[in-house]
């Protein structure tokens, strides 16, 4: 294999890079009013809460994609390959998001809530100061786990004609017929992305545990 | 008692409760009746058909500290937990200072945070927040509660810190500290928000006896400045030593409630009885 074949297969890596962290970012901020949604006290919400994270988690992601891609993007409005994998991934992630926040607050214990409300801070003080904090914490390896689960998942985007790593690896091998090379390479580039993911997550972690140490 | 006019010093023949307070020096206007600082009113609580409450009438005189104890189950913690609100009570009536809160109704936000402000509570667990320094766990509900600056905050919780003796703590995280001095602090962050009263849910049934002490010593203390205090604990030397009234509770009811060396060393109720040698034969 040339340099010029890496090099074709590296022009994939940004558009992987910027899916996966795009799709993340929106679902961990969409995730939030998600959560509080499915938490909330007036059951019509929580009702709806509910239905779309089930809906949204249980429709195969490569589905999610074709739908907006092919579906809507068809015939409601244009849409672009990366924009629609980003909006379907985004979603996903919302989900999943909010599914992983609302475990994390769960497992707070429920004496910080009975001294906040001891202490009258009420809930908006009760959730920035107290409980969020700790719930992040909580959250942050089953977040930076998904994360790495996300940035394998954009290869579907390939499936709609964004030219990611998955992308560049099919193009390339059927121009070179070496398929178990390039793929081989994508595999890698893959791995190679997850590391820092993993490496951070376990650094923050270990710093906030140092701080808290029970 | 009420509208009794009692002067300090007014001499009478048997102790009662309110003398047992103003030979304390527990401040009692003088020329004015003494109000209750807490009124109970057939306060009632259910837990689907179950009775945890069953009518519990009770007054809290101001500087007053009362004792409850009674069996596991007997609604203590309940009766405790409901005076502010932590679990609101389905029925009658609970008044702190100016404040009266209706159980039948459901109470407003701004009715809840009035009478919570003048309500500190020290529980069980400690519930300190575990991802904060001791001095910001003292620090926070001022500055959020009462809208101090974060310097005077931190100042009056070193203040408090030093009282109960932890101030060396002060940037160390709960987690570092044990639970006797876990206890301290919130025992200090409670009193951070200058409550009126103070209730304490069984503060040393989680430490070891030797470390119970350094809890009760602080409570000794607080009592001793005149703090109104209602303690729900399994300590009978607390009960008989440091409070001014007990108060046994079984099924929810009130069974025996007076000066504590009566009720704890001259029970009248057959329950009471029952209640206390189960204690002393252990």
């Amino acid at each position: 294999m040339s340099t010029a074949d890496l090099f074709t297969i590296l022009r994939g890596l940004p558009w992987t890079a910027a899916l996966t962290l795009g799709a993340f970012l929106a679902g961990a901020v969409l995730g939030v009013p998600l959560v509080a949604a499915r938490q909330s006290r007036i059951l019509p919400l929580r009702f709806v809460a509910m239905v779309f994270i089930q809906i949204v988690r249980g429709i195969p992601p490569i589905l999610w994609l074709f739908i907006i891609f092919f579906g809507l993007g068809m015939s409601v409005f244009p849409i672009s390959p990366f924009n629609a994998a980003l909006a379907g991934l985004g979603l996903i992630a919302a989900a999943n998001m909010a599914e992983i926040y609302r475990g994390a607050l769960a497992s707070i214990h429920f004496g910080q809530w009975e001294a906040s409300s001891a202490l009258n801070l009420g809930r908006w003080y009760t959730l920035t100061d107290v409980v969020a904090p700790q719930a992040f914490r909580v959250a942050l390896p089953s977040a930076a786990s998904y994360l790495i689960g996300l940035m394998k998942e954009t290869a579907v985007a390939s499936t709609i004609g964004v030219s990611e790593l998955a992308f560049q690896g099919n193009q390339l091998s059927q121009l070179t017929f070496r398929g178990l090379e390039v793929f081989a390479l994508v595999g890698m580039f893959y791995i190679l992305l997850s590391l820092p993911v993993a490496w951070l997550s376990r650094v923050a972690d270990g710093y906030l545990q140092a701080k808290v140490a029970r | 008692m009420d509208g009794a006019v009692l002067h300090l010093g007014s001499g009478k023949p048997t102790m009662t409760e309110d003398d047992a307070l103003a030979a304390k020096g527990v401040p009692s206007a003088k020329g004015q009746a003494r109000k209750p600082l807490i009124k109970l009113d057939k306060l009632s609580k259910h837990y689907g058909n179950h009775t945890v409450l069953d009518g519990i009438d009770l007054e809290v005189m101001p500087g007053e500290v009362l004792a409850i104890i009674g069996p596991s189950g007997s609604g203590k913690s309940t009766l405790l937990r409901c005076i502010n609100y932590l679990e609101p009570p389905d029925g009658g009536h609970v008044s702190i200072g100016d404040i009266s809160l209706n159980a039948a109704a459901p109470a407003g936000r701004s009715e809840l945070s009035t009478l919570r402000r003048s309500v500190g509570m020290v529980f069980q667990s400690f519930n300190l927040f575990p991802h904060m320094t001791v001095l910001r766990n003292v620090s926070l509900a001022q500055e959020r509660v009462l809208g101090r600056s974060r310097r005077s905050a931190d100042e009056r919780s070193m203040q408090l810190l030093k009282r109960v003796g932890l101030a060396d703590k002060a940037e160390q995280y709960p987690g570092r500290c044990s639970g006797g001095q876990q206890q301290r602090i919130a025992i200090a962050r409670a009193l951070a928000l200058d409550p009126d009263v103070m209730l304490f849910d069984e503060p040393t049934s989680a430490l070891d006896p030797e470390l119970g002490l350094e809890v009760l010593a602080v409570m000794r203390e607080l009592a001793e400045t005149g703090m109104t205090m209602i303690v729900v604990t399994h300590e009978m030397s607390f009960a008989e030593n440091v409070s001014d009234t007990v108060m046994i509770m079984a099924d929810g009811k009130i069974i025996e409630k007076g000066p504590s060396a009566d009720v704890m060393r001259n029970p009248q109720q057959e329950r009471t009885k029952r209640f206390l040698r189960a204690v002393h034969d252990r």
